[in-house]
């Protein structure tokens, strides 16, 4: 069990720098997920959400900064550390030709789980998930909200300490949103450390504790989950954020101008 | 709240479910019937043509037509093994590595205590025991045609002959596999499909041109053809094959990265 008095941070990133050609990726973010906490994240599309947590979980290296998952650094990280983390970033673990349960066996394998605890921990996922209609049904023949359902279930079955979701409502219907809510909430209850995106301002009120505005790479901000409009809230951060970078950039060009016009020519 | 782990079991887990899903997946069922089964049929059609004096296949067939008995059936069936095996065994590699990545499920294999390159390894050695189990199920099917057409009465002592198949075909597996490293690089099943046309069209062409009994992924098409240019000690190379690629291919799933 995770032990709930701990003040750990689950999930650290400091200074995390990855650029990508074209301009986009992180320009130097630091971001923590502490025992117990669902941290959200939230930005418009290409903000760099996805590229923050592929970098947390070490499916990109940082061209600059640090990772510690469950207090241990990236490159010191082995398979015990990473039998504590669940994730869905991107494609869920959801094989076409395998069903709903042989996914849920495949994936309990693949955290590490020994043959004997396989069948009871896929049992209590589908039960979780509310997957039993499904559990011997080809994944390939699943509406796509259910076969998120079961990467879902694969990436939590384990129970991890440290889970990253990337955008898990999407596909989701009303009923897989709430148990996946639920589904959240009990797991940091346990003392699970979450990070969450999303595109969705409500729901992330529902389940974050602290929400975090990423924005053209960088945190920009922080909203109040409590707060009563939080899409003006977020649009006044990241126009802001937008017009100040504007302003940057314009400086920037007119202090070029100014230099050029001081270089002295060479005579003709 | 947080999982024990088994770190012997590692590798163990990554064959377990690379063959889970090798043995649930159409393409490998398919790919083993469409080979055994095209390959009986073509040599069942090629000795027909040659029964009833069809000119173009005999010419092609050479100084086989003349073997008869059980070392011209497999002296058959190995030449078309030598490139339509290896294309078929090019497809299940790619498959198997390509498809991760085409389907966008290699996401869901980082953040795992089973290393990538585990998994990598495991997709392998899935592969080398299907190869294994296709080179059988080969030579069981052409002993049957061969004991069919009376072969076991009219030539019970070149019977021997068929050993050379299953050995020719798990060769003919091992020169697949640096199409497991081009689907890597490449992120997909093409780069893979593309390097294994590659390799059939390298070897068949340096076996017409009688050069390479030393080079690893030539001396299978060559022993096929002419098994007595071919030295024992040559075959032994092809091993090299897999060994090097292999090696290739886990260090390129542990390096990998989702920066495509």
């Amino acid at each position: 069990m995770i032990p709930r008095e701990s003040t750990a941070l689950r999930l650290e990133g400091r200074g995390l720098v990855r650029r990508f050609r074209g301009g986009a990726g992180l320009r130097g973010i630091d971001l923590g997920v502490a025992t117990g906490e669902i941290h959200a994240i939230v930005g418009l599309n290409g903000a760099g959400k996805t590229t923050l947590m592929r970098v947390l979980l070490g499916m990109l290296r940082p061209d600059d900064g640090e990772v510690r998952v469950d207090g241990v650094g990236l490159r010191s990280a082995d398979a015990a550390t990473w039998a504590r983390v669940g994730q869905v970033v991107e494609q869920p673990l959801a094989y076409a030709e395998l069903t709903a349960r042989g996914n849920l066996e495949i994936a309990a394998r693949l955290h590490g789980i020994e043959l004997g605890r396989v069948a009871g921990l896929v049992d209590h996922a589908i039960e979780e998930f509310d997957l039993g209609r499904y559990a011997r049904v080809r994944t390939s023949r699943l509406s796509l909200g259910n076969r998120q359902r079961v990467g879902l279930a694969a990436a939590l079955l384990h129970e991890p300490a440290v889970i990253v979701l990337d955008e898990p409502t999407n596909a989701l219907d009303p009923a897989g949103v709430i148990l996946l809510r639920e589904s959240l909430l009990r797991r940091a209850a346990a003392g699970a450390g979450i990070l969450v995106s999303s595109h969705h301002l409500d729901e992330v009120a529902r389940v974050a504790d602290r929400i975090t505005v990423i924005n053209d790479g960088r945190a920009i901000g922080s909203l109040d989950p409590d707060g009563v409009d939080l899409e003006r809230a977020f649009f006044d951060l990241v126009l802001g954020d937008d017009a100040a970078r504007d302003d940057a950039a314009r400086d920037d060009a007119a202090r070029d101008d100014e230099r050029r016009d001081d270089t002295p020519r060479s005579a003709a | 709240m947080s999982a024990r782990v088994a770190p012997r079991g590692l590798l163990r887990a990554a064959i377990t479910v690379e063959a889970r899903k090798a043995r649930s997946a159409h393409v490998m069922l398919w790919t083993t019937v469409l080979l055994v089964a095209g390959i009986g049929a073509l040599a069942l059609g090629i000795l027909a043509a040659v029964e009833s004096g069809d000119a173009q296949v005999i010419a092609k067939l050479g100084p086989l037509v003349g073997v008869g008995g059980w070392a011209g059936l497999v002296g058959i069936v190995v030449q078309i093994t030598a490139a339509g095996g290896l294309g078929a065994f090019g497809v299940a590699l790619s498959w198997m590595f390509g498809r991760e990545f085409a389907d966008g499920t290699v996401a869901a294999l980082f953040a795992m205590p089973v290393p990538r390159a585990a998994i990598a390894l495991g997709k392998l050695i899935v592969y080398a025991i299907w190869a294994v189990g296709v080179a059988l199920l080969l030579t069981g099917v052409v002993a049957g045609i061969g004991l069919v057409l009376g072969y076991g009465v009219t030539d019970a002592a070149g019977f021997g002959e068929i050993a050379r198949l299953p050995l020719l075909v798990v060769l003919t597996a091992l020169i697949a596999v640096p199409a497991a490293w081009a689907a890597t690089l490449g992120r997909g099943l093409l780069p893979g499909i593309a390097t294994t046309i590659g390799i059939i069209v390298v070897a068949q062409v340096l076996v017409i041109t009688d050069v390479g009994a030393w080079v690893p992924i030539v001396a299978p098409a060559l022993w096929a053809i002419a098994p007595d240019s071919v030295p024992a000690a040559a075959l032994l190379t092809v091993p090299s094959v897999p060994l090097v690629f292999g090696a290739l291919c886990a260090l390129a799933w542990a390096r990998l990265q989702l920066d495509r």
